[in-house]
């Protein structure tokens, strides 16, 4: 390997709390831009609002910091604007699936091409530990003193219903697996989902508990099998760790676009005269 | 009812709850989460309804829903979370049903800082979203009139079914003051008749701000300017500090409000006959008053943490009577006590000469 991680690293230190799970992902990160060997100025970072969606700040690539729920949309943009960049969206889960939620289905249905990362801590760790839409029913904290009533999101099998062709999850207990699975991610030509377990240290530590519950997919998991995903994301007791889906075969949406570019009539000053001519 | 030290957004939470608030929809932002971490105790404690919602949006379309029903309503934000917000008001206000929204406002442009400040004044008090319509603003001070506006708000909100904003910002949400409580009010045993409280023995409500046509859409436009032109009639609230003899006015509201009391203390202990008035209504603006003290005053000087939004507010009152200066500080800076001062003497200094 000829790059290394901490030349993806910018200078300003990162202000996450000590030991909490987003370090793992910026390491992770890191070592999968050094691995495929990408140019910094080739790769552009868009995240929403919250304490994971800092991540543009420490890398020294571009990167921007956009509106609460949005990085979907803004990564969208980039792309679209520079089909050439790297284009990679981060955020937590109440940024990517509460006040963000609805702009998920769209991009999967677009497959536009770009990895999602979604550092899920399963609580509003920057508002300071209200619950999110992953956190377990009945967790009690400052604004649900007597326990949240909704029952978690299941981020896997939710994206796999929208027709997400690459499904993934990782955890920040096990960055290798993570930086692997970011690494097949960003060579994915189409929209690639990848749930991190990143745990918030400071207002709910899950490193035991998912310690304990995290296994690798089941021994010969058929990643092109939709059921067989479905199925390894309905079992919740136990968090499977890998690739669940990914279908290789689907158009990424900027060829799509050049498709219809090329289908569309051209504009000449022969076609427009020709309109005055019939 | 006792003095107590109460921080602000605790404050005005515990003040809805005892005016009556049956309903309260929010989505956590800084400096305000505590109003809704409050409310998520309370609420349930009374039997009565919290929700977090999934983002602004979803919050202000339930409080659209619940006020529908007839329930006194509230939810609270602060600037980003408020923008999001407008769509909803601006429906909220069309189909004429009550509601109270608390922004302590923060930092902008966009995400900005979580620093106290007044750079939503415009968005606030020039419309309420897209539309010809403004709010009611209501502009505390200090801990005990943000107590006080609450009651207020949820009377004038319900009196003109119309939208109510308490204009604080981060400071008034985050910092402990002294301050009394209202007692427990109990709950309407009843909903108001407009309400979607079934139509037995009358002809259906509907609560909408579609009218396809143009006419229809005018005149229901009319109906509600009308309404406008009454709030602005009887609701103009504000408080003038040492007017009488005053020959320089200062103009602010919300916490610089509080800050230019200082200024005024100070500069007549300097020998400056200095007055304050302070809009305690941002909509409808004292307008006519102020016209009034311009013909008494010099000079007059106008502070806001902005870039001077109330300024234009102020300067079309003057109309031209008096020379306006302005001292504004951005990005959630104070103006301090000594640099109004010195704006006051340079003032002092420009209409003498």
């Amino acid at each position: 390997m000829s790059r290394k991680a901490s030349e993806y690293r910018s200078h300003v230190k990162p202000i996450w709390c000590p030991g909490c799970g987003d370090y793992a992902v910026l390491n992770a990160l890191t070592r999968a831009f050094a691995s495929l060997e990408l140019r910094n100025e080739n790769i552009m970072v868009a995240s929403g609002i919250g304490c994971s969606s800092r991540f543009p700040a420490f890398l020294k690539t571009y990167g921007i910091h956009g509106v609460h729920g949005r990085p979907l949309p803004l990564a969208t943009g980039i792309k679209l604007g520079n089909p050439s960049l790297t284009v990679v969206a981060v955020g937590g889960d109440g940024d990517g699936f509460s006040i963000g939620g609805g702009h998920i289905p769209h991009a999967a249905r677009r497959n536009i091409d770009l990895p999602y990362i979604v550092m899920d801590n399963n609580i509003y760790g920057m508002t300071k530990g209200q619950p999110s839409p992953t956190s377990p029913r009945g967790l009690q904290r400052k604004a649900s003193p007597y326990g949240s009533q909704e029952r978690p999101l299941n981020p896997i099998l939710m994206t796999l219903a929208y027709g997400t062709t690459f499904v993934a999850r990782a955890f920040s207990g096990q960055p290798k697996q993570m930086a692997d699975i970011f690494r097949q991610a960003l060579l994915h030509p189409g929209f690639a989902f990848v749930q991190v377990l990143s745990p918030c240290i400071t207002f709910h530590n899950t490193y035991d508990h998912y310690r304990e519950i995290c296994r690798p997919l089941p021994e010969g998991h058929n990643a092109q099998d939709l059921q067989a995903a479905m199925t390894a994301a309905l079992e919740t007791e136990t968090q499977y760790l890998g690739i669940f889906y990914r279908d290789d075969q689907q158009l990424p949406y900027s060829r799509r676009l050049q498709l219809l570019r090329d289908r569309a009539p051209k504009l000449t000053l022969e076609t427009v005269l020709d309109r005055f001519r019939r | 009812m006792a003095k107590e030290l109460l921080k602000g957004n605790v404050a005005f939470a515990e003040a809805a709850v005892r005016n009556g608030l049956q309903a309260y929809f929010g989505y956590p932002i800084t400096p305000q989460s505590e109003a809704l971490e409050h409310l998520s105790k309370r609420m349930l404690e009374l039997d009565r309804v919290f929700l977090q919602a999934e983002s602004e949006v979803a919050a202000i379309n339930m409080v659209y829903g619940a006020a529908c029903t007839g329930v006194r309503v509230m939810t609270s934000t602060s600037g980003p979370g408020f923008s999001l917000m407008t769509e909803g008001l601006s429906y909220i206000a069309g189909s004429e049903v009550p509601v109270v929204v608390v922004n302590m406002m923060r930092g902008g442009p966009g995400l900005g800082n979580i620093q106290p400040a007044q750079a939503d004044y415009a968005l606030m008090v020039h419309t309420v979203g897209h539309g010809d319509f403004h709010a009611i603003v209501l502009a505390p001070a200090n801990i005990q009139e943000l107590i006080d506006m609450v009651g207020l708000a949820f009377d004038l909100a319900e009196k003109y079914r119309t939208v109510v904003y308490i204009a604080g910002d981060g400071s008034l949400g985050q910092m402990m003051e002294s301050a009394e409580l209202p007692p427990m009010k109990p709950l309407p045993t009843e909903r108001p008749a407009w309400a979607t409280i079934g139509a037995k023995d009358r002809e259906p409500n509907a609560i909408t701000s579609l009218f396809l046509g143009a006419e229809p859409l005018e005149a229901w436009n009319l109906h509600l300017q009308k309404k406008l032109a009454q709030i602005k009639e009887n609701e103009v609230r504000w408080q003038e500090y040492q007017t009488e003899d005053a020959d320089l006015l200062m103009v602010a509201y919300g916490t610089v409000g509080r800050i230019c009391t200082s200024v005024m203390r100070e500069a007549r202990k300097q020998g400056l006959r200095v007055g304050l008035l302070r809009p305690q209504t941002l909509w409808p603006f004292p307008a006519a008053r102020l016209n009034e003290l311009a013909g008494q005053v010099r000079g007059i000087l106008v502070s806001e943490m902005s870039a001077g939004q109330m300024l234009a507010d102020v300067e079309r009152a003057v109309a031209g009577k008096c020379p306006v200066a302005f001292h504004g500080r951005l990005g959630g800076v104070f103006p301090m006590v000594d640099e109004l001062l010195a704006e006051l003497k340079k003032l002092d200094q420009e209409v003498s000469k």
